[in-house]
């Protein structure tokens, strides 16, 4: 059944003007994918940044200044996104039956709802410390698992090419 | 430079990092030089948007210890790239591109200690940043987009793999 949906899925993407534009523009994939190492950049140097000052690195920086940062690393996330939605429509099969690709989507959904958790739970009480003291457990939670998401997502990425279907 | 080329590529070192079916040798190698590479450059581009005067309540001062996440980064990433140079000489060393990538590295370096430099002693608000390190600060963030640009592009326009195999 899920094998069914995925081969569906796989003709579909094949088939979408953005996977044929980068299965054919020349330079398309190599520029892509440095597009794609930015974003990664961004996010990691923005959110990654955040998650350290969340377990207690460089406390006197205040919590509400460093998150003005974080939209640097959303735009870096959406690049990746986009960037990666064509590796996945310029050859979906090379991806829908990689292991590596569904760890990669299990860190995500990490990443993910850890965010959601943070924001509904952490923040607001967070903005209330004075810098210099020590995060709450809490924070200092959200942030090592963030931390720990994304290097799971960039290693499964980097380790995609060596599950090859 | 092939005879040098030859003999790292047939040092047991070099052949066990290129061979070794283990996915802990040269997949974590690679693995770990995408990691330092984000907080390398990515330290560097949160620091530069900083001077450049996006979120300015930031204390600059205070930020000046993610200086120390920006050279965990580089000494990971000098570490794991020296072990890839000992896994293929060839294909780096005969590629042009490669010392591009070096140079801009020692660049951007350069220019993020400048930029620290040129901003001591300022503490709140982009009035107080100076005009010059806010050009560095651009001049930085380009540096730093050609160095990603340059490192990915490596794969695609080298031309030897090794001494004897093309790319």
């Amino acid at each position: 059944m899920l094998d069914q949906v995925l081969h569906a899925v796989e003709t579909y993407l094949r088939h979408t003007p953005q996977g044929e534009f980068l299965r054919t523009a020349k330079w398309g994939w190599p520029i892509f994918e440095s597009l794609h190492f930015l974003g990664m950049s961004m996010l990691l140097g923005t959110v990654g940044v955040f998650d350290l000052r969340l377990l207690g690195f460089a406390r006197r920086i205040p919590i509400a200044a460093l998150h003005r940062l974080i939209p640097i690393g959303i735009a870096g996330f959406v690049i990746n996104v986009v960037t990666g939605f064509c590796f996945l429509s310029a050859t979906p099969d090379q991806y829908l039956f990689n292991l590596a690709f569904r760890w990669k989507l299990t860190f995500l959904t990490v990443a993910g709802l850890n965010v959601m958790i943070f924001y509904a739970r952490v923040f607001r009480r967070l903005l209330e410390t004075q810098p210099g003291t020590a995060p709450p457990l809490s924070a200092r939670m959200a942030g090592a698992v963030s931390l720990l998401a994304w290097i799971g997502v960039m290693s499964a990425g980097r380790l995609l090419t060596f599950f090859r279907p | 430079m092939d005879p040098l080329f030859t003999w790292i590529e047939a040092t047991p070192f070099s052949t066990w990092l290129r061979d070794s079916p283990s996915l802990w040798v040269f997949p974590f190698i690679l693995i770990l030089h995408t990691v330092g590479l984000a907080f390398f450059v990515g330290a560097n581009v949160a620091w530069d948007v900083r001077v450049l005067g996006f979120s300015p309540a930031i204390p600059l001062d205070a930020l000046r210890r993610y200086f120390v996440v920006m050279w965990a980064g580089f000494w990971v990433n000098a570490v794991s790239g020296v072990l890839l140079l000992i896994a293929y000489p060839t294909k780096a060393l005969t590629n042009p591109l490669f010392y591009t990538k070096l140079g801009l590295i020692a660049l951007g370096i350069v220019l993020a200690l400048r930029i620290r430099r040129e901003v001591h002693g300022t503490a709140h608000g982009t009035a107080g940043v100076p005009a010059l390190a806010r050009t560095l600060a651009g001049a930085s963030l380009a540096c730093w987009i050609a160095v990603i640009f340059a490192g990915r592009l490596l794969a695609y326009t080298c031309t030897r793999l090794m001494v004897d195999t093309t790319c």
